[in-house]
């Protein structure tokens, strides 16, 4: 009668003393965390414009090199697809298809690096007129980039750059004074325009008598044709 | 004894891990808590050595303490006097004279027990 008692006596006891520490652990162990974010955050004093800015550049600097390892791991990832792909084209011939086509969209929409046979149109501004009082009259506008483009389009080109950069669908250019910008990047003259396609289709359909060429001649613009090099143009990352 | 060890890792781990944001002015609270409970500690250790340990009046002084040390800093708080310093103040004091105390009680039963020895042998 007496042994069991005390035995409930000395665990309701143990069990006050659990309570005890636990709330003891837990005051120590919160004001310590407590304490450690707040050495974390009183690093920044705050207030100060300069500061302010030199947290914010540190921010920047951080998410552009974490852009820049991103698309080193995206064209790391590409590369792998592409290598998966040509595994494909060692089994059944309808992998292998499927492989090519999306090989050659893929060309299309910009997302690798072409090569190929083409023509390469170089757009200069003419020479200084004394006689004319507009400068307007002899340098090269966007719109004349973009009749080149189209006329190259339309003749069959398969894929475009304008000073190495390539063009698609969603492209822009646009004319912001004495240059133009193509996707966010600016370029003075001369504008070097390439187009891989049948290189002789596209040069005949430039020089059609009334044609682009001949407008661009009646704008005092001197246009280069090069054809039959190897024009070979970057993959569509641009940095928008 | 398990058991109260069981709770002190419980309670540490539960510490570590909650996230709740108190505004920093509480912070002061909560210092002052722990100074509070170990005093507490300590005095119930010394009086463990002392053999005047009583159970009830370690829990409820464990728990009243820090309840007062947290209230006295607010009320400093809200009147603009610097109260929670004359906690610190006291629980301070009191801690260092209840750890005086323990060594020194260590210390002359450590001396006894080895002048018990020496008899002996």
């Amino acid at each position: 009668m007496k042994n069991p008692k005390k035995s409930n006596r000395r665990f309701s006891k143990s069990i006050i003393f659990s309570l005890v520490f636990l709330v003891l652990g837990f005051i120590m162990a919160y004001s310590f965390s407590l304490s450690q974010a707040e050495k974390n955050k009183s690093g920044y004093t705050g207030g100060a414009f300069f500061e302010q800015e030199e947290r914010f550049r540190g921010q920047l600097i951080e998410q552009q090199e974490r852009n820049k390892d991103l698309r080193a791991e995206l064209e790391e990832k590409q590369a792998a697809v592409q290598k998966y792909e040509q595994s494909f084209s060692d089994g059944p011939d309808r992998f292998s298809d499927y492989a090519d086509e999306a090989e050659s969209l893929r060309r299309y929409v910009g997302a690798l690096p072409v090569e190929g046979d083409g023509l390469k149109v170089t757009l200069q501004d003419g020479e200084y007129d004394g006689n004319s009082e507009n400068p307007n009259d002899y340098i090269v506008h966007e719109s004349h980039v973009f009749q080149v483009i189209n006329e190259l389009y339309i003749s069959g080109a398969q894929a475009i750059s304008v000073n190495g950069q390539r063009i698609d669908g969603n492209s822009y250019i646009v004319c912001t004074g004495p240059v133009i910008t193509v996707d966010g990047v600016q370029y003075p003259a001369p504008f070097t325009i390439e187009a891989i396609g049948k290189s002789d289709v596209l040069e005949s359909s430039m020089k059609l008598s009334g044609g682009v060429m001949d407008q661009l001649l009646n704008d005092n613009i001197i246009v280069t044709l090069d054809m039959g090099q190897k024009i070979s143009m970057p993959a569509m990352l641009s940095e928008s | 004894m398990w058991l109260s060890i069981l709770g002190l890792i419980l309670g540490i781990s539960l510490g570590l891990l909650t996230d709740i944001q108190i505004p920093p002015e509480y912070a002061n609270y909560l210092s002052i808590a722990v100074l509070a409970s170990l005093d507490t500690l300590f005095g119930g250790i010394r009086a463990h050595l002392q053999q005047v340990y009583d159970d009830k009046v370690f829990v409820s002084g464990f728990f009243f303490n820090i309840a007062l040390a947290a209230g006295l800093a607010f009320l400093g708080v809200h009147l603009g006097v610097d109260l929670y310093l004359a906690a610190i103040f006291a629980f301070g004091v009191r801690l260092f004279q209840n750890i005086a105390v323990i060594r020194r009680i260590i210390l002359t039963k450590w001396a006894e027990k080895k002048e018990l020895r020496e008899t002996q042998g």
